[in-house]
């Protein structure tokens, strides 16, 4: 049952091994192997509680493992925190939790990593250069807004899931998790969004791209792990199974 | 979106899509209606119309940066009695920068352990300061052994906080300029700056606006919120101070239902109760809009409503007031 492709030299920035995570005498995850490459997109796929956000919340260093290994550019790691796994690289775009619809794009987008300037005591921030960067640096990866200034609320979702892209990829993200982002989009988005995501495929991060739905995931994915009942089933590249089979897997209807 | 090229949208885009735009236009509408009422548009009452203000106003400031990180303090009215009390008790036995010290820092102590509880336990602040609204007072029962605090002694200190500004009441005839009106607007300004020019005040919209969305830009969330009561506090604190300085006495009750004035101000001026948008000018236009409305309701001694009962008029602005917030906060 478990199969994992191993072909040599994988360069993975981050690795999971073994992952086994128990919620008092439940068992959520057991013996889980996950982990992305540079430059690949990784599709997590699982239905409803297979253990697809509790591997993520392992990996963002909201839950610790029972037992496994993190390993981050070949070292291993303990991430204690989402701000340890920000502080290494690791960054998560959820669809409802990754902007403040009440506040500006470029205030979204510096949040937590204001830009000030000071004069002793006093600090303020530089609103001017933030709506520039901002501006600047979703424009250099595909994505034109009309102000920086503009509230967030008045973007469309796939607009939102791409400022929140364009973010992790400035702020030097090597690993952008995104959850179920294009699950809510209308077909024109998910393309826009797909380009986002390719685009940041080509800059060299490693996407992680967690769906229920292989249809989502299907074109734009170089592998694929399927996970059901916190069990590996499989990890597979790009060609190696159809979208049918992989479907019967994450149902259950087909072993491998 | 339109970018700032003429005058017009510069001057359209700071006014008509800021949130005082809807709390300035109710407070105009307001004012100018209540000119045709005889005695209203005099320096006395119109004096009278900001000193009422001044107390419920500083209030509203530590309420409304609160209310903006989603959060609510019941407690406030009776932290301003405790504020009040330690203030007067120490300037009484000879003590007032004592008083003073600690008439900031308890208060300050006190809205800290309402957020404690509240990142603690994680029951709604709505509870949790309803809890401690009459667990504070109780304490103030305690310390105070029930006594009303009065004097007829004069300190340079009160005149510092809350005094006649007899230098500006003496050029205008029946003017009654109160020296807190500069410590209202001084920390108003100051803390608007806070909250919409640096990396804090970005934080508590945040907090507010969509907390996982902070947490996740690695927002200290319970932090944040814990600060925010201990601001909110030691304006609590502070309004105790202003409030004995004016009158002289403070009593166990003092200050009881001025929380609530303080969320009227807030939501009157634009602050959303659901969090994540409000506004501290807007706080101090509402609280100055409620304290015009009592006073043009008296004067106007209209037959069906008997002029103590104004309170029938401000609950109908509060509610106005707030669906053309919405309406207008939806526009922009």
């Amino acid at each position: 049952m478990n199969h994992i492709a191993t072909i040599p030299d994988r360069d993975y920035i981050v690795r999971m091994e073994k992952i086994t995570k128990k919620f008092g005498t439940i068992t959520a995850l057991s013996n889980v192997d996950f982990g992305v490459e540079r430059g690949e997109v990784r599709a997590l796929l699982g239905d409803n509680g297979a253990g697809k956000s509790t591997l993520i919340k392992i990996l963002m260093g909201v839950h610790q493992p029972t037992s496994g290994q993190i390993y981050f550019e070949g070292k291993p790691v303990v991430i204690n925190s989402p701000r340890e796994a920000r502080a290494i690289g690791i960054e998560a775009v959820y669809q409802d939790l990754a902007l403040v619809n009440l506040m500006s794009i470029s205030r979204n987008f510096f949040l937590g990593r204001e830009m000030v300037k000071r004069i002793g005591p006093i600090h303020w921030l530089d609103i001017r250069k933030m709506n520039e960067i901002c501006r600047k640096s979703l424009h250099d990866i595909g994505i034109e807004i009309r102000s920086a200034s503009e509230r967030v609320g008045s973007l469309s979702g796939g607009e939102r899931q791409s400022v929140a892209i364009g973010r992790g990829v400035y702020f030097g993200a090597k690993v952008l998790i995104l959850d179920e982002p294009t699950s809510a989009l209308s077909v024109a988005e998910t393309r826009k969004v797909l380009t986002y995501i390719a685009n940041a495929r080509e800059r060299g991060l490693g996407v992680i791209f967690i769906t229920h739905n292989v249809h989502h995931v299907y074109m734009v994915a170089d592998s694929y792990t399927v996970i059901r009942h916190g069990q590996h089933v499989g990890t597979y590249y790009k060609g190696e199974l159809g979208e049918d089979d992989i479907a019967d897997l994450i149902t259950g209807d087909r072993e491998y | 979106m339109r970018d700032a090229h003429t005058w017009q949208e510069k001057l359209r885009r700071t006014f008509a899509y800021s949130s005082v735009a809807g709390p300035l236009l109710v407070l105009v509408v307001v004012f100018t209606l209540l000119c045709f009422v005889p005695k209203f548009f005099t320096l006395r009452s119109v004096t009278g119309i900001i000193n009422a203000a001044t107390l419920s106003g500083m209030l509203a400031i530590g309420v409304t940066m609160l209310m903006i990180s989603g959060e609510f303090d019941l407690s406030v009215g009776s932290v301003m009695a405790v504020g009040g009390y330690l203030f007067g008790h120490f300037s009484m036995s000879g003590k007032p920068l004592l008083g003073l010290m600690l008439a900031l820092l308890i208060p300050a102590l006190l809205g800290a352990v309402n957020g404690l509880i509240l990142v603690g336990t994680n029951i709604p602040s709505f509870i949790v300061t309803l809890g401690t609204k009459y667990l504070y007072r109780g304490l103030l029962w305690i310390i105070s052994g029930g006594a009303m605090l009065q004097t007829v002694e004069k300190l340079g200190i009160y005149n510092v906080f809350n005094g006649r500004l007899d230098v500006i009441n003496d050029l205008f005839k029946g003017a009654n300029f109160r020296t807190s009106l500069f410590w209202l607007l001084g920390i108003g300004l100051i803390m608007q700056y806070v909250l919409t020019r640096t990396a804090y005040g970005n934080h508590v919209f945040s907090v507010g606006g969509n907390p996982g969305a902070a947490r996740g830009q690695g927002v200290n969330v319970k932090r944040v919120k814990v600060v925010n009561f201990a601001i909110t506090g030691l304006l609590g604190g502070f309004t105790g101070i202003l409030l004995f300085s004016q009158y002289a006495t403070v009593r166990v009750a003092s200050g009881d239902g001025m929380e609530l004035s303080a969320i009227a101000a807030a939501v009157v001026g634009g602050t959303l109760i659901t969090g994540g948008y409000g506004n501290i000018f807007g706080a101090l236009i509402g609280a100055l809009t409620i304290s015009t409305l009592r006073t043009g309701v008296v004067l106007m001694n209209i037959p069906f409503i008997p002029a103590d009962n104004f309170e029938a008029v401000v609950g109908v602005t509060i509610i106005l007031a707030v669906i053309l917030n919405n309406w207008l906060r939806k526009r922009a």
